[in-house]
Protein backbone atom coordinates (compact mmCIF):
# COMPACT_ATOMS: atom_id res chain seq x y z
CA UNK A 1 0.00 0.00 0.00
CA UNK A 2 1.00 3.25 -1.27
CA UNK A 3 -0.81 5.52 1.96
CA UNK A 4 0.13 7.04 4.94
CA UNK A 5 -0.94 6.12 8.31
CA UNK A 6 -3.40 7.00 9.51
CA UNK A 7 -4.31 3.05 8.30
CA UNK A 8 -7.87 2.98 6.76
CA UNK A 9 -8.78 0.92 10.19
CA UNK A 10 -6.95 3.89 12.20
CA UNK A 11 -9.27 6.56 10.17
CA UNK A 12 -12.54 4.20 10.99
CA UNK A 13 -11.85 3.85 15.00
CA UNK A 14 -10.93 8.03 15.03
CA UNK A 15 -14.15 8.60 13.55
CA UNK A 16 -15.85 5.74 16.28
CA UNK A 17 -14.35 7.64 19.35
CA UNK A 18 -15.61 11.27 17.33
CA UNK A 19 -19.15 10.01 17.21
CA UNK A 20 -18.86 8.06 20.70
CA UNK A 21 -16.94 11.09 22.56
CA UNK A 22 -18.99 13.96 21.20
CA UNK A 23 -21.68 13.69 19.08
CA UNK A 24 -23.76 10.56 20.97
CA UNK A 25 -24.09 13.03 24.19
CA UNK A 26 -25.66 15.78 21.44
CA UNK A 27 -28.43 13.98 19.83
CA UNK A 28 -32.24 13.15 20.93
CA UNK A 29 -32.80 9.64 21.78
CA UNK A 30 -34.12 7.99 18.87
CA UNK A 31 -30.86 9.34 16.82
CA UNK A 32 -29.18 7.62 19.54
CA UNK A 33 -29.89 4.62 18.80
CA UNK A 34 -28.91 4.93 15.07
CA UNK A 35 -26.01 6.38 15.81
CA UNK A 36 -25.12 3.22 17.64
CA UNK A 37 -26.26 1.32 15.10
CA UNK A 38 -23.44 3.69 12.65
CA UNK A 39 -20.80 2.77 15.54
CA UNK A 40 -21.86 -0.82 14.53
CA UNK A 41 -21.40 -0.78 11.20
CA UNK A 42 -17.87 0.85 11.27
CA UNK A 43 -16.99 -1.92 13.78
CA UNK A 44 -18.08 -4.01 10.98
CA UNK A 45 -16.00 -2.89 8.68
CA UNK A 46 -12.45 -2.34 11.08
CA UNK A 47 -13.49 -6.24 12.12
CA UNK A 48 -13.52 -7.14 7.80
CA UNK A 49 -10.66 -5.16 7.03
CA UNK A 50 -8.48 -6.88 9.74
CA UNK A 51 -9.71 -10.38 9.73
CA UNK A 52 -11.69 -10.72 6.67
CA UNK A 53 -9.19 -12.14 4.14
CA UNK A 54 -7.62 -14.85 6.46
CA UNK A 55 -11.30 -15.80 7.69
CA UNK A 56 -12.34 -16.77 4.09
CA UNK A 57 -9.49 -18.76 3.06
CA UNK A 58 -10.10 -20.53 6.30
CA UNK A 59 -13.44 -21.56 4.84
CA UNK A 60 -11.90 -21.71 1.27
CA UNK A 61 -9.31 -24.13 1.80
CA UNK A 62 -12.02 -26.86 3.64
CA UNK A 63 -14.14 -25.77 0.39
CA UNK A 64 -11.78 -26.84 -1.98
CA UNK A 65 -10.99 -30.49 -0.27
CA UNK A 66 -14.91 -31.46 -0.03
CA UNK A 67 -15.74 -30.49 -3.28
CA UNK A 68 -12.29 -30.73 -5.18
CA UNK A 69 -12.47 -27.90 -7.47
CA UNK A 70 -9.37 -25.60 -7.70
CA UNK A 71 -11.70 -22.55 -7.96
CA UNK A 72 -14.67 -23.98 -5.72
CA UNK A 73 -16.55 -20.47 -4.19
CA UNK A 74 -19.51 -20.26 -1.56
CA UNK A 75 -21.50 -20.06 -4.75
CA UNK A 76 -20.55 -22.99 -6.23
CA UNK A 77 -21.57 -25.28 -2.90
CA UNK A 78 -24.68 -23.17 -2.43
CA UNK A 79 -25.82 -24.78 -5.88
CA UNK A 80 -24.18 -28.51 -5.13
CA UNK A 81 -26.87 -28.19 -1.96
CA UNK A 82 -29.37 -26.66 -4.09
CA UNK A 83 -29.19 -29.64 -6.43
CA UNK A 84 -28.58 -32.00 -4.01
CA UNK A 85 -25.74 -32.85 -5.76
CA UNK A 86 -23.61 -33.09 -2.54
CA UNK A 87 -24.52 -35.79 0.12
CA UNK A 88 -26.18 -33.83 2.83
CA UNK A 89 -25.89 -35.93 5.37
CA UNK A 90 -22.37 -35.86 5.02
CA UNK A 91 -20.41 -34.90 8.04
CA UNK A 92 -17.85 -32.60 6.31
CA UNK A 93 -20.36 -30.55 4.83
CA UNK A 94 -21.84 -30.05 7.69
CA UNK A 95 -18.78 -29.13 9.93
CA UNK A 96 -18.05 -26.62 6.64
CA UNK A 97 -21.74 -25.04 7.12
CA UNK A 98 -20.53 -24.50 10.89
CA UNK A 99 -17.01 -22.98 9.89
CA UNK A 100 -18.76 -20.68 7.44
CA UNK A 101 -21.13 -19.59 10.13
CA UNK A 102 -18.66 -18.68 12.58
CA UNK A 103 -16.14 -17.07 10.50
CA UNK A 104 -18.74 -14.62 9.29
CA UNK A 105 -20.34 -13.91 12.69
CA UNK A 106 -16.77 -13.41 13.46
CA UNK A 107 -16.54 -10.27 11.44
CA UNK A 108 -20.27 -8.88 11.59
CA UNK A 109 -21.52 -9.83 15.30
CA UNK A 110 -18.57 -11.28 17.57
CA UNK A 111 -20.60 -10.70 20.76
CA UNK A 112 -23.65 -12.51 19.07
CA UNK A 113 -24.75 -15.03 22.10
CA UNK A 114 -24.88 -18.34 19.83
CA UNK A 115 -21.29 -17.37 18.44
CA UNK A 116 -19.91 -16.80 22.18
CA UNK A 117 -21.40 -20.13 23.30
CA UNK A 118 -19.71 -21.96 20.87
CA UNK A 119 -16.25 -20.83 20.82
CA UNK A 120 -16.21 -20.64 24.95
CA UNK B 1 -42.54 18.49 9.45
CA UNK B 2 -43.69 18.14 12.84
CA UNK B 3 -45.71 21.22 13.36
CA UNK B 4 -47.56 20.02 9.90
CA UNK B 5 -48.04 16.43 11.43
CA UNK B 6 -49.45 17.96 14.63
CA UNK B 7 -52.58 19.69 12.32
CA UNK B 8 -53.17 16.60 10.15
CA UNK B 9 -53.45 14.97 13.20
CA UNK B 10 -56.14 17.13 15.09
CA UNK B 11 -58.06 17.21 11.77
CA UNK B 12 -57.79 13.80 12.02
CA UNK B 13 -59.04 13.12 15.50
CA UNK B 14 -61.78 15.93 15.13
CA UNK B 15 -63.68 13.66 13.52
CA UNK B 16 -63.90 11.08 16.46
CA UNK B 17 -64.59 12.46 20.03
CA UNK B 18 -60.69 13.93 20.46
CA UNK B 19 -60.75 17.45 20.75
CA UNK B 20 -58.24 19.47 21.89
CA UNK B 21 -54.43 20.83 21.55
CA UNK B 22 -51.76 18.11 20.68
CA UNK B 23 -48.47 18.76 22.49
CA UNK B 24 -45.87 17.12 22.79
CA UNK B 25 -45.27 15.30 19.62
CA UNK B 26 -42.27 13.29 19.54
CA UNK B 27 -40.59 10.36 17.08
CA UNK B 28 -40.18 7.01 19.00
CA UNK B 29 -37.43 4.60 18.02
CA UNK B 30 -39.79 2.00 16.35
CA UNK B 31 -40.10 -0.56 14.35
CA UNK B 32 -37.27 -0.44 10.81
CA UNK B 33 -40.37 0.12 8.54
CA UNK B 34 -42.93 2.34 10.40
CA UNK B 35 -42.80 5.99 12.10
CA UNK B 36 -44.18 5.62 15.23
CA UNK B 37 -44.97 9.35 17.11
CA UNK B 38 -45.91 9.71 20.79
CA UNK B 39 -48.03 12.91 21.69
CA UNK B 40 -50.60 14.27 24.18
CA UNK B 41 -54.29 16.10 23.51
CA UNK B 42 -54.27 18.39 26.02
CA UNK B 43 -58.63 19.52 26.96
CA UNK B 44 -60.08 21.03 29.91
CA UNK B 45 -57.30 21.04 31.82
CA UNK B 46 -56.51 17.39 31.47
CA UNK B 47 -53.82 15.78 29.29
CA UNK B 48 -54.63 12.30 27.71
CA UNK B 49 -51.69 10.29 25.11
CA UNK B 50 -51.54 8.79 22.40
CA UNK B 51 -49.13 6.69 19.43
CA UNK B 52 -49.44 7.30 15.98
CA UNK B 53 -48.09 4.39 13.88
CA UNK B 54 -47.96 5.27 10.33
CA UNK B 55 -46.72 3.12 7.24
CA UNK B 56 -43.57 4.89 5.19
CA UNK B 57 -45.32 3.72 2.22
CA UNK B 58 -42.88 1.30 1.31
CA UNK B 59 -44.28 -1.82 2.16
CA UNK B 60 -41.97 -5.04 2.53
CA UNK B 61 -43.44 -8.31 0.74
CA UNK B 62 -44.91 -9.81 4.15
CA UNK B 63 -46.21 -6.66 5.97
CA UNK B 64 -49.65 -5.88 6.01
CA UNK B 65 -51.23 -2.09 5.52
CA UNK B 66 -51.01 -0.36 8.88
CA UNK B 67 -54.80 0.52 8.76
CA UNK B 68 -55.44 -3.39 8.43
CA UNK B 69 -53.25 -3.86 11.42
CA UNK B 70 -55.82 -1.19 13.45
CA UNK B 71 -58.72 -3.54 12.05
CA UNK B 72 -57.23 -6.87 13.41
CA UNK B 73 -56.81 -5.26 16.84
CA UNK B 74 -60.23 -4.25 17.04
CA UNK B 75 -61.55 -7.41 16.50
CA UNK B 76 -59.15 -9.36 18.68
CA UNK B 77 -59.91 -6.52 21.68
CA UNK B 78 -63.50 -7.43 21.31
CA UNK B 79 -62.28 -11.23 22.34
CA UNK B 80 -60.24 -10.32 25.31
CA UNK B 81 -56.85 -10.04 23.88
CA UNK B 82 -55.01 -7.83 25.51
CA UNK B 83 -54.41 -4.80 22.69
CA UNK B 84 -53.98 -1.02 22.52
CA UNK B 85 -57.28 0.31 21.69
CA UNK B 86 -57.57 2.43 18.46
CA UNK B 87 -59.16 6.13 18.51
CA UNK B 88 -59.00 6.40 14.52
CA UNK B 89 -58.08 4.62 11.16
CA UNK B 90 -56.40 6.23 8.40
CA UNK B 91 -56.47 5.06 4.60
CA UNK B 92 -53.21 5.58 2.55
CA UNK B 93 -55.18 8.26 0.08
CA UNK B 94 -55.82 10.60 3.59
CA UNK B 95 -53.57 13.17 4.31
CA UNK B 96 -52.05 11.33 7.49
CA UNK B 97 -51.69 8.18 5.02
CA UNK B 98 -51.64 4.47 5.93
CA UNK B 99 -51.78 4.76 9.90
CA UNK B 100 -53.78 4.70 13.39
CA UNK B 101 -53.64 6.31 16.45
CA UNK B 102 -54.14 3.89 18.96
CA UNK B 103 -54.28 5.18 22.83
CA UNK B 104 -51.11 5.08 24.82
CA UNK B 105 -50.81 2.04 26.89
CA UNK B 106 -47.90 2.44 30.28
CA UNK B 107 -45.31 0.04 30.50
CA UNK B 108 -42.17 -1.19 28.37
CA UNK B 109 -41.67 -2.31 24.97
CA UNK B 110 -37.63 -2.24 24.92
CA UNK B 111 -36.12 -6.00 25.14
CA UNK B 112 -33.35 -5.13 26.61
CA UNK B 113 -34.97 -2.95 29.47
CA UNK B 114 -37.27 -5.37 30.74
CA UNK B 115 -34.82 -8.52 31.13
CA UNK B 116 -32.14 -6.24 33.08
CA UNK B 117 -34.20 -3.96 35.03
CA UNK B 118 -34.90 -4.26 38.84
CA UNK B 119 -38.67 -3.19 38.08
CA UNK B 120 -39.47 -6.34 35.94
CA UNK B 121 -38.15 -8.81 38.20
CA UNK B 122 -41.57 -10.37 39.64
CA UNK B 123 -43.05 -10.00 35.75
CA UNK B 124 -40.28 -12.06 34.33
CA UNK B 125 -40.60 -15.84 35.56
CA UNK B 126 -44.51 -15.75 34.72
CA UNK B 127 -43.96 -13.71 31.80
CA UNK B 128 -43.71 -17.53 29.50
CA UNK B 129 -46.97 -18.53 30.75
CA UNK B 130 -48.65 -15.30 30.31
CA UNK B 131 -47.16 -15.04 26.42
CA UNK B 132 -48.32 -18.67 26.00
CA UNK B 133 -52.34 -17.04 27.14
CA UNK B 134 -52.28 -14.26 24.98
CA UNK B 135 -50.86 -16.41 21.90
CA UNK B 136 -53.86 -18.74 22.29
CA UNK B 137 -56.17 -16.39 23.21
CA UNK B 138 -55.53 -14.29 19.43
CA UNK B 139 -54.98 -17.94 17.80
CA UNK B 140 -58.98 -18.40 19.29
CA UNK B 141 -60.23 -15.76 16.44
CA UNK B 142 -62.44 -16.52 14.03
CA UNK B 143 -60.26 -16.43 10.77
CA UNK B 144 -63.09 -15.06 8.83
CA UNK B 145 -63.07 -11.93 10.33
CA UNK B 146 -60.11 -11.13 8.11
CA UNK B 147 -60.90 -11.51 5.04
CA UNK B 148 -57.87 -8.68 3.62
CA UNK B 149 -55.20 -11.17 5.56
CA UNK B 150 -53.16 -13.48 2.93
CA UNK B 151 -53.79 -17.27 3.90
CA UNK B 152 -50.57 -19.42 3.88
CA UNK B 153 -49.58 -22.88 4.41
CA UNK B 154 -46.19 -23.72 6.24
CA UNK B 155 -45.13 -24.74 2.88
CA UNK B 156 -46.34 -21.67 0.51
CA UNK B 157 -44.31 -19.43 3.20
CA UNK B 158 -41.43 -21.75 2.87
CA UNK B 159 -41.46 -21.58 -0.46
CA UNK B 160 -42.01 -17.53 -0.84
CA UNK B 161 -39.29 -17.25 1.67
CA UNK B 162 -36.91 -19.17 -0.70
CA UNK B 163 -37.87 -17.54 -3.65
CA UNK B 164 -37.42 -14.22 -1.88
CA UNK B 165 -33.92 -15.09 -0.94
CA UNK B 166 -33.05 -16.38 -4.44
CA UNK B 167 -34.59 -12.71 -6.30
CA UNK B 168 -31.60 -11.25 -3.97
CA UNK B 169 -28.66 -13.40 -5.72
CA UNK B 170 -26.74 -13.91 -2.72
CA UNK B 171 -26.13 -17.21 -2.53
CA UNK B 172 -26.13 -19.35 1.17
CA UNK B 173 -25.17 -22.65 1.58
CA UNK B 174 -26.92 -22.76 4.93
CA UNK B 175 -29.79 -21.06 3.62
CA UNK B 176 -29.72 -24.00 0.88
CA UNK B 177 -29.86 -26.31 3.52
CA UNK B 178 -31.89 -24.79 5.40
CA UNK B 179 -34.73 -24.85 2.73
CA UNK B 180 -33.94 -28.89 1.66
CA UNK B 181 -34.54 -29.54 5.61
CA UNK B 182 -37.54 -27.41 6.20
CA UNK B 183 -39.22 -29.24 3.13
CA UNK B 184 -39.02 -32.63 4.94
CA UNK B 185 -40.58 -31.89 8.16
CA UNK B 186 -43.93 -32.32 9.72
CA UNK B 187 -44.93 -29.37 11.04
CA UNK B 188 -48.39 -30.40 12.78
CA UNK B 189 -51.83 -30.73 11.30
CA UNK B 190 -53.70 -28.03 12.98
CA UNK B 191 -56.39 -25.42 12.17
CA UNK B 192 -55.55 -22.67 10.38
CA UNK B 193 -55.43 -19.35 12.77
CA UNK B 194 -54.87 -15.88 12.98
CA UNK B 195 -50.84 -15.56 13.41
CA UNK B 196 -49.47 -12.35 14.97
CA UNK B 197 -46.31 -13.17 12.94
CA UNK B 198 -43.69 -11.44 15.39
CA UNK B 199 -44.68 -11.90 18.84
CA UNK B 200 -41.58 -11.50 20.86
CA UNK B 201 -40.13 -8.94 23.19
CA UNK B 202 -39.96 -5.10 21.60
CA UNK B 203 -43.46 -6.32 20.08
CA UNK B 204 -45.54 -6.80 23.92
CA UNK B 205 -45.45 -4.04 26.90
CA UNK B 206 -45.18 -5.38 29.94
CA UNK B 207 -45.13 -3.47 33.35
CA UNK B 208 -44.27 -5.21 36.94
CA UNK B 209 -47.76 -6.81 37.43
CA UNK B 210 -47.11 -8.30 33.59
CA UNK B 211 -47.93 -8.81 29.88
CA UNK B 212 -49.85 -5.65 29.32
CA UNK B 213 -50.29 -5.69 25.87
CA UNK B 214 -49.67 -6.81 21.95
CA UNK B 215 -48.27 -4.34 19.46
CA UNK B 216 -46.98 -4.36 16.27
CA UNK B 217 -49.25 -6.67 13.73
CA UNK B 218 -47.81 -5.63 10.37
CA UNK B 219 -46.52 -9.48 10.12
CA UNK B 220 -49.88 -11.03 10.55
CA UNK B 221 -51.31 -13.69 8.45
CA UNK B 222 -53.78 -16.86 8.75
CA UNK B 223 -52.39 -20.11 8.88
CA UNK B 224 -50.66 -22.53 11.22
CA UNK B 225 -50.60 -21.28 14.68
CA UNK B 226 -47.68 -22.96 15.96
CA UNK B 227 -45.72 -20.58 14.48
CA UNK B 228 -46.11 -17.80 16.66
CA UNK B 229 -44.95 -20.90 19.24
CA UNK B 230 -41.59 -21.17 17.30
CA UNK B 231 -41.24 -17.62 16.63
CA UNK B 232 -41.00 -16.91 19.95
CA UNK B 233 -38.23 -19.46 21.00
CA UNK B 234 -36.05 -18.32 18.35
CA UNK B 235 -32.31 -17.23 19.65
CA UNK B 236 -33.09 -14.11 17.88
CA UNK B 237 -35.41 -12.72 20.05
CA UNK B 238 -33.61 -13.91 22.75
CA UNK B 239 -31.14 -10.89 23.21
CA UNK B 240 -27.98 -12.39 24.21
CA UNK B 241 -29.90 -14.21 27.28
CA UNK B 242 -29.82 -17.48 25.35
CA UNK B 243 -29.78 -20.46 27.61
CA UNK B 244 -33.83 -18.67 28.35
CA UNK B 245 -35.37 -20.37 25.27
CA UNK B 246 -38.31 -18.14 25.23
CA UNK B 247 -38.03 -14.63 24.37
CA UNK B 248 -34.58 -14.06 26.78
CA UNK B 249 -36.71 -14.82 30.03
CA UNK B 250 -38.53 -18.53 30.19
CA UNK B 251 -38.72 -21.80 29.45
CA UNK B 252 -40.77 -23.71 26.65
CA UNK B 253 -42.53 -25.90 29.68
CA UNK B 254 -44.15 -23.21 31.03
CA UNK B 255 -45.24 -20.99 27.18
CA UNK B 256 -46.90 -24.02 26.15
CA UNK B 257 -48.49 -24.77 29.45
CA UNK B 258 -49.77 -21.05 29.35
CA UNK B 259 -51.25 -21.85 25.94
CA UNK B 260 -52.63 -25.26 26.52
CA UNK B 261 -54.45 -23.60 29.85
CA UNK B 262 -56.58 -21.58 27.24
CA UNK B 263 -55.90 -23.27 23.66
CA UNK B 264 -58.19 -25.87 22.52
CA UNK B 265 -55.93 -28.37 20.79
CA UNK B 266 -52.69 -29.55 23.21
CA UNK B 267 -49.21 -28.57 21.63
CA UNK B 268 -45.91 -31.02 22.71
CA UNK B 269 -42.48 -29.34 23.27
CA UNK B 270 -41.76 -31.38 20.56
CA UNK B 271 -43.94 -29.93 17.76
CA UNK B 272 -41.79 -26.57 18.24
CA UNK B 273 -38.55 -27.56 16.86
CA UNK B 274 -38.96 -27.19 13.35
CA UNK B 275 -40.99 -24.03 13.54
CA UNK B 276 -38.05 -22.53 15.45
CA UNK B 277 -35.77 -23.24 12.48
CA UNK B 278 -38.77 -22.00 10.33
CA UNK B 279 -38.44 -18.61 12.31
CA UNK B 280 -35.11 -18.31 12.30
CA UNK B 281 -34.83 -18.62 8.09
CA UNK B 282 -38.06 -16.31 8.00
CA UNK B 283 -36.12 -13.54 10.21
CA UNK B 284 -33.07 -13.98 7.66
CA UNK B 285 -35.04 -13.61 4.75
CA UNK B 286 -36.74 -10.68 6.47
CA UNK B 287 -33.11 -9.12 7.11
CA UNK B 288 -32.47 -9.37 3.35
CA UNK B 289 -35.48 -8.19 2.49
CA UNK B 290 -34.99 -4.78 4.51
CA UNK B 291 -31.09 -4.87 3.57
CA UNK B 292 -32.52 -4.89 -0.17
CA UNK B 293 -34.74 -1.78 0.07
CA UNK B 294 -31.08 0.42 0.97
CA UNK B 295 -29.24 -1.63 -1.61
CA UNK B 296 -31.40 -1.40 -4.58
CA UNK B 297 -31.31 2.65 -3.58
CA UNK B 298 -35.73 2.59 -2.11
CA UNK B 299 -34.54 4.07 1.24
CA UNK B 300 -30.75 5.15 1.50
CA UNK B 301 -30.95 3.82 5.52
CA UNK B 302 -28.18 2.68 7.13
CA UNK B 303 -30.50 1.03 9.65
CA UNK B 304 -31.73 -1.10 6.85
CA UNK B 305 -27.96 -1.37 5.43
CA UNK B 306 -26.90 -2.41 8.65
CA UNK B 307 -29.43 -5.38 9.27
CA UNK B 308 -27.91 -7.11 6.15
CA UNK B 309 -25.08 -7.93 8.05
CA UNK B 310 -27.96 -9.45 10.68
CA UNK B 311 -28.22 -12.27 8.69
CA UNK B 312 -25.07 -14.45 9.94
CA UNK B 313 -26.50 -14.21 12.61
CA UNK B 314 -29.51 -16.42 11.47
CA UNK B 315 -27.16 -18.69 9.77
CA UNK B 316 -25.66 -19.13 13.42
CA UNK B 317 -28.47 -19.92 14.93
CA UNK B 318 -29.47 -22.68 12.21
CA UNK B 319 -26.38 -24.97 11.93
CA UNK B 320 -26.39 -24.29 15.87
CA UNK B 321 -30.24 -25.99 15.63
CA UNK B 322 -29.38 -28.31 12.98
CA UNK B 323 -26.17 -29.74 13.66
CA UNK B 324 -25.08 -28.90 17.48
CA UNK B 325 -27.84 -29.60 19.87
CA UNK B 326 -28.95 -26.03 20.16
CA UNK B 327 -32.19 -25.52 21.79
Amino acid sequence: MIFDRPSSIELLKAVNHFLDDKIKSEVPAHLAFKLRIVENVLNIVIREIELGQELSEDVTKDLKELIELDAANIDDLASLIKAEKINIEDESLKNLLVKLSKNKIAVDNPNYSTFKKLVE
Amino acid sequence: MTEDLGNILKEKLANTSIEGEIVNLEPLTGGASKEIWKFEVNANGKSDRYILRRGSGVEGPLAIKTSDEAKIQKTVRKLGAQVPEIVAVSSLDEELGDAYIMKFVYGESIARKILRDEEYKNTLPKLAFECGQSIAKIHQADINEFPFLPSKTVFEQINDLYQTYVSFNQPSPVFEYTHLWLKKQNFGEINDALVHGDFRLGNIIVDKDGLKSVIDWELAHIGNPLQDLGWICGNSWRFGNTNKVVGGFGDLADLLKGYNSVSNYHVDENMVKAWQVFGTFRWGVICLIQASAHLTGSINSVEKAAIGRRVSETEIDIVDLLFLGGK
